[in-house]
Formats: structure tokens, C-alpha cells, sequence
């Protein structure tokens, strides 16, 4: 096994998975093109035969040197690998901040940005370990503050309102003021 | 030309409202390059509609000024918080941000202002003295296949930094190249890879991609530091490079100006892939390739001019064949079709006054950044004082809604997080996260330009490589990535040795 790890093998696996994937879909919308020997798959499918290439070079290297970064590396930094696990509790808040956005997006659209945008970032800030409610709030306020103010009153951006009641009608609010707002300016 | 010159700076500073725009365009780009999340093409897509109760040179000059400025802007955040504000501030983080770790983020930001300005004035005054013969030239030596043979050049370039391993690097663009099938293929417009939805086919857009692996992931990054109590605040300091350290760097500068406005040059490379091959270069000639990417000052300076140098060369495609290079160019072409006007030759002739006001608008703009950029430096280092737990939600709304503002849909603020839990996985794992990037941006390019220059050639390689400057930039691309498989089994030979 040389100095082969399991999580060599995992991405190893991740990356034939991928390629298995691609392939298998590449079948979907393998058309001719009349002007274009190659076809829409010529391209995906070069691709994917250079990954498996240099995947399988990726894990002889492993196989030889392990998780070492190769000498004369230019460009890389060991900084973003140089954490390590050593209780569940790490992974369990990694995982929620990690997983924290993706709720947020995911929400985004029965929720709209008027009223989900508060809650997010005081749970960004709790998930980052602050706890202290009263810096919490006022940070919370003025992020807020400055968002509705660059975006819906400067920039007039469209953002998204929400599809479900009562977090469309707070949507519909904001709109409102900002109308009335702008006709006393 | 002095003349045309000194008319197009008479017209641009006699009226009080042409300043003001001027001035709006120059902090505008600054301020939204240098916002995590918001890049300058934000701003342009925002200002977009306004720009049809402008008249038409003060449209475009507006545009051409937040270009110039808005790629300055995005290395602040490069080296201040390791988030590039655009991709062609990519390769400003590899070095800039270690210098910031490093307590030396005022040198960076101090070498960048400088750097940008130079490359951009430099690019500023070639594009006035030769847009037309430069023009002529490209039309005449460039086309399909040499676009083709300088993305493979720039992306055999990318993989070789940024990774763990050489292998890491070329995984890397391969997953970018591969990211970039998703959509519609350039030749045929057959739906590839939407795996049932129907929002794919438009493919996976630019900004909420980047937004995602850049931004996203480091925050992600400094929020698993934070948890593990590995997390160190940036030193804070105000040391600015002297001039003999940056003249010590003269011939790294030059170069970048060649390499930067040479990709410029080129419709749909752009700035991107110049700040690459200017850092690339920077290290293929230097002796002490080792020290780059731990903050060495070339990297920064390498970069920046590079990415800048580009931006007067993107405008030569632009004002003399109509042909865009790139996002923002191609919203200038839209503010001239909204005043009935075409980009091309005839602009030359029809409308001489608005093509030398934008040529001595870039010119100020690129000065300007000098001036502004050294001041504006001094404030923006303070946010380094604020707590990063603070500065994380502000980073993650900006970046979600600038992945929003684009098309206007949920589905690019989820791809935006999904791409930003991958990159942080995927930077643990030692990839290149500039490398994914870089593939995801220059594959349909890539692609569209194979397609065509294979057609041109009707398939035959030895007419293919016949062509002086796509065999050049092939045969090169070729030895990096031979000079990578023979590093890698070098070093896996020398392990086993051991």
C-alpha cells in the first residue's frame, strides 16, 4: 500500500466517481453536429480521459510520498490544511458553519432577503463562537442597516422577497417604505 | 496624437458634470473592486440603464474608468483577506496575503497601488499611440487557433502553482474544464450536463462560481481556524515599499507589462489570464523560485502590473473591431448600441472626440489610483482591526448578493455556497483553487476557439501547425507540462530513494 491512507483512496474514489458520472451522462446528448466532426461530447470526454490520467498520477504520487507537498511548489500555502481534528465537537461546528449558508440559500426563496438576512448573520456571529448578545445585536443592526441601505435605497437592486406569508408581507412592508421614502425625498 | 490627447483632457475636465462622472467611476471601481463579494461588475451591470440619459462618451468613459480602477480595486482584498475582489487578483493572494500574515500588508497594498498604476498607464499610452496598427495586426495574426494555443498556454502555466502537488494543480483546471461543460456546447447549442434542471442550461454562471470558491471558502477556512483556536489576526501595519525596493523589481514590472497587454489584446482573454502568465513568468525567471507563494514581493508586483497592463489593451478590440474581451467590454458595447452607435473602425472617424475622451479618461483613471489608491490604502488597513467573527456575515451577504444581483436567481446563491463548501474540502485536500477557476473561465473560450480553428484547418495538424504563433504557444504550453511530469516523477523517484 506504499504510504497510501484511506483518504487517498476516498479521493481517489471521488475523483472515478466523477468521471463515471460525466460519462455515463455524456450518452444524453451524444448528437452529431453537422459542421463539427468532434460532436458535444469530443471536449467533456477529453477532459474526462485527462482526469483519470492524472488522477491515477495523482495516486501513484501518494502511493510513493503520501500527503506530502512536492518540493518547489510555487503558489501553495500548508495554511488551510494545517487543522486538525481531535473531537466530534470540532466537526460538528465546522459542519454547522459550513452547512449554516447553504440553509440560508436553500431558504432564500420561501423566505425572501428582507426577513431572513437578520437571523442569518446573528447566527454566522454565534456560530463563530461570539456570545455576547448586546455586540451580537448591534453588529446584527448595522450590517443590516447597511445592506438595505446601499442595495434597496442606492443601488435599487431587486432582491429576493419571499413567496410565503408573513415573510412576503415583510418584503412587501420594506418595498413600501422605501417608495414612501423616496417620494418625501 | 499629443493633440487628440490634450483635446480629449480639455473635454474631459471642462465640464464640471464629465468630472463628476469621472470621479464617481474612479471610487466606484476602487470601492467595488475592493468589497469582498461586489465586484466592479456589479456596479457596471447596476449603472447600466443609467448610462442611456448620458451622452454616449461619458457612457463609455464612465465604464472604461470603473474597468481600470475596479481591477486595482480587487487586490486589496487579495492581500488583505485572501479573497480576491475579481479572478485576475487571483495570483495577488498567492504572495500578498502571507505578506499580510506577515505584518507586511502595507507593502503589498502599497506595491500593488504603484504596480497597477504603472502597467495601467503604460497600457493606457500604447493603446493611444497603436490601436489601429495593433488592431490591424491582431485581425491579421490572430485568430481561432492562437486563442486556443494561448488559453493551453496559460492553462498549462496555471496548473503548475497554486497546488500541492503538480497533480493536484492539473486536477484542478481539469475539474474547472469540466465545470465549464455544464450548459451549452459553443458549436452545436446541444444542453450538456443539466442533470434535469432546466436552469443549468444556461451553464454555471462566472461570479457566484468564483464568489463561492474565493470568498466563501475563506471564510469557511478562518471560521474552522476560529473553532480549532488556530486563529491569528493579521498584524496591522503602515510600511510602505520603499523605491528602491520596487526598482529592484524593474524588469519583472516590464515584463508584465508585455504579458499583460499581450493577453489584453486578445478578445475574450482579458485580464485573467495575463495576471497568471505575468505571475508565471515572474517565476520561471527567477532564481529564487522557492520563496514565491510565502510573500515575496515579485508575486504581488507580477500580478498586479500584468492584470492592469491589460485592461488598455482590452479596450484596442474593443474601439477597432467592436469585438468585446471580456464582461465589462462587452456592457460597452451595449452603452454604444443604447446611443446608436457601433464599436469598430468607423468610430475612429464618425466619433473622434468620445475615443480620445475615453483614451485620456483611462489615462487619469490610471493615474489617479496612484493617489487615491496610497490614500485609500491607509484607511482600508483599519479593517483589518475589526474582529474577523464581524467581518464574516458582512463578507457572506455581500457575496450572496452579488452571486444574486447577476441573473436574479436563488439557484446561483446556492451554487455560490455548494462551490464554497467544495473549495474549502478541496483546499484542505491541497488543490488549486485559482486553478478551478481559471479552467471554469477560459474552458468555453477554449472549446469555441478549437471548434473554429479546427474547422478553419479542416482538420489537419500540419496546417494547424503552420501557424507561427499557435505552434509557439502550444510547443510551449507542451514543455510546462512536460517539465511538471518530469518534476513530479523526479520527486517520486527521489522519495523512493529514501
Amino acid at each position: 500500500m506504499g504510504n497510501l491512507t484511506r483518504a487517498h483512496l476516498v479521493e481517489t474514489g471521488i475523483w472515478l466517481f466523477i468521471c463515471i458520472v460525466f460519462f455515463g451522462f455524456s450518452f444524453e446528448f451524444n448528437k452529431t453536429i453537422e459542421i463539427y466532426k468532434f460532436g458535444a461530447t469530443g471536449w467533456p470526454r477529453s477532459i474526462l480521459l485527462l482526469l483519470i490520467l492524472v488522477g491515477a498520477g495523482n495516486l501513484y504520487y501518494a502511493w510513493n510520498n503520501g500527503s506530502e507537498t512536492q518540493k518547489g511548489r510555487v503558489g501553495f500555502s500548508e495554511e488551510s490544511s494545517e487543522v486538525s481534528y481531535n473531537s466530534m465537537g470540532q466537526v460538528i461546528k465546522t459542519s454547522f458553519i459550513l452547512l449554516l449558508p447553504l440553509f440560508y440559500a436553500i431558504l432564500l426563496k420561501p423566505v425572501g432577503f428582507y426577513a431572513g438576512t437578520p437571523f442569518f448573520i446573528a447566527l454566522i456571529m454565534l456560530a463563530w463562537g461570539e456570545r455576547r448578545v448586546g455586540k451580537i445585536l448591534l453588529v446584527t443592526l448595522v450590517i443590516y442597516a447597511f445592506l438595505i441601505f446601499l442595495f434597496m435605497f442606492l443601488l435599487n437592486a431587486p432582491l429576493p422577497q419571499g413567496n410565503v406569508s408573513p415573510f412576503y408581507d415583510f418584503s412587501a412592508f420594506m418595498l413600501k417604505t422605501k417608495t414612501q421614502l423616496q417620494q418625501l425625498m | 496624437m499629443w493633440e487628440n490627447f490634450l483635446t480629449g483632457t480639455a473635454t474631459l475636465f471642462g465640464d464640471p458634470f464629465t468630472i463628476a462622472i469621472f470621479i464617481f467611476g474612479v471610487l466606484g471601481g476602487m470601492l467595488f473592486g475592493a468589497i469582498p463579494g461586489v465586484s466592479m461588475l456589479t456596479l457596471a451591470a447596476i449603472l447600466l440603464p443609467f448610462t442611456a440619459d448620458l451622452d454616449p462618451a461619458q457612457g463609455v468613459m464612465l465604464f472604461a474608468v470603473i474597468y481600470c480602477t475596479g481591477t486595482y480595486g480587487g487586490a486589496i482584498t487579495a492581500i488583505l483577506f485572501n479573497i480576491p475582489g475579481a479572478p485576475e487578483n487571483a495570483p495577488t493572494s498567492f504572495d500578498g496575503y502571507p505578506m499580510t500574515r506577515q505584518g507586511k500588508a502595507a507593502k503589498a497594498v502599497g506595491a500593488a497601488v504603484l504596480c497597477s498604476a504603472i502597467g495601467g498607464t503604460a497600457s493606457a499610452l500604447v493603446m493611444m499611440l497603436a490601436t489601429e496598427p495593433l488592431a490591424k495586426w491582431a485581425i491579421m495574426n490572430i485568430g481561432p487557433p492562437e486563442i486556443f494555443a494561448l488559453v493551453f498556454f496559460g492553462l498549462a502555466v496555471a496548473s503548475t502553482v497554486g497546488g500541492r502537488t503538480i497533480w493536484k494543480g492539473w486536477l484542478s483546471v481539469l475539474l474547472g474544464l469540466l465545470i465549464a461543460t455544464i450548459g451549452q456546447d459553443p458549436v452545436g447549442g446541444i444542453n450538456r450536463y443539466n442533470f434535469g434542471f432546466s436552469d443549468l442550461a444556461a451553464g454555471i454562471a462566472f461570479v457566484p462560481a468564483i464568489l463561492g470558491f474565493f470568498a466563501v471558502s475563506e471564510v469557511f477556512v478562518q471560521a474552522e481556524k476560529k473553532a480549532s483556536g488556530k486563529y491569528e489576526a493579521p498584524e496591522l501595519s503602515v510600511n510602505f515599499p520603499t523605491f528602491r525596493e520596487l526598482w529592484a523589481h524593474k524588469i519583472a514590472v516590464i515584463r508584465s507589462i508585455f504579458v499583460g497587454f499581450f493577453c489584453g489584446i486578445l478578445p475574450g482573454i482579458g485580464a485573467t489570464l495575463a495576471a497568471f502568465m505575468g505571475y508565471g513568468e515572474a517565476v520561471r525567471w527567477s532564481k529564487n523560485k522557492e520563496e514565491f507563494g510565502k510573500g515575496k514581493l515579485e508575486g504581488v508586483i507580477s500580478s498586479e502590473t500584468a492584470n492592469n497592463a491589460a485592461t488598455g489593451a482590452a479596450m484596442i478590440p474593443l474601439l477597432a473591431l467592436g469585438l468585446p474581451g471580456g464582461a465589462l467590454t462587452a456592457m460597452m458595447v451595449a452603452v454604444f448600441q443604447m446611443h446608436d452607435l457601433e464599436p469598430g473602425p468607423l468610430v475612429f472617424y464618425n466619433s473622434p472626440d468620445l475615443i480620445w475622451i475615453v483614451f485620456a479618461a483611462m489615462f487619469y483613471a490610471n493615474l489617479s489610483i496612484l493617489f487615491i489608491g496610497l490614500l485609500e490604502t491607509k484607511t482600508i488597513l483599519y479593517l483589518l482591526k475589526i474582529p474577523f467573527q464581524f467581518l464574516a456575515p458582512l463578507i457572506l451577504m455581500l457575496a450572496s448578493i452579488g452571486a444574486y444581483i447577476g441573473r436574479g436567481l436563488v439557484l446561483d446563491v446556492m451554487v455560490m455556497f455548494a462551490a464554497g463548501i467544495i473549495g474549502f474540502l478541496l483546499r484542505r485536500s491541497g488543490y488549486s483553487i485559482p486553478g478551478i477557476v481559471l479552467g471554469l473561465i477560459l474552458g468555453k473560450i477554449g472549446e469555441q476557439n478549437f471548434a473554429q480553428g479546427m474547422q478553419m484547418v479542416h482538420y489537419d495538424l500540419v496546417t494547424y501547425f503552420s501557424r507561427p504563433i499557435c505552434t509557439i504557444l502550444i510547443v510551449a504550453g507542451a514543455l510546462t507540462l512536460l517539465r511538471g511530469v518530469y518534476s513530479a516523477i523526479q520527486s517520486s523517484r527521489s522519495t523512493e530513494a529514501v
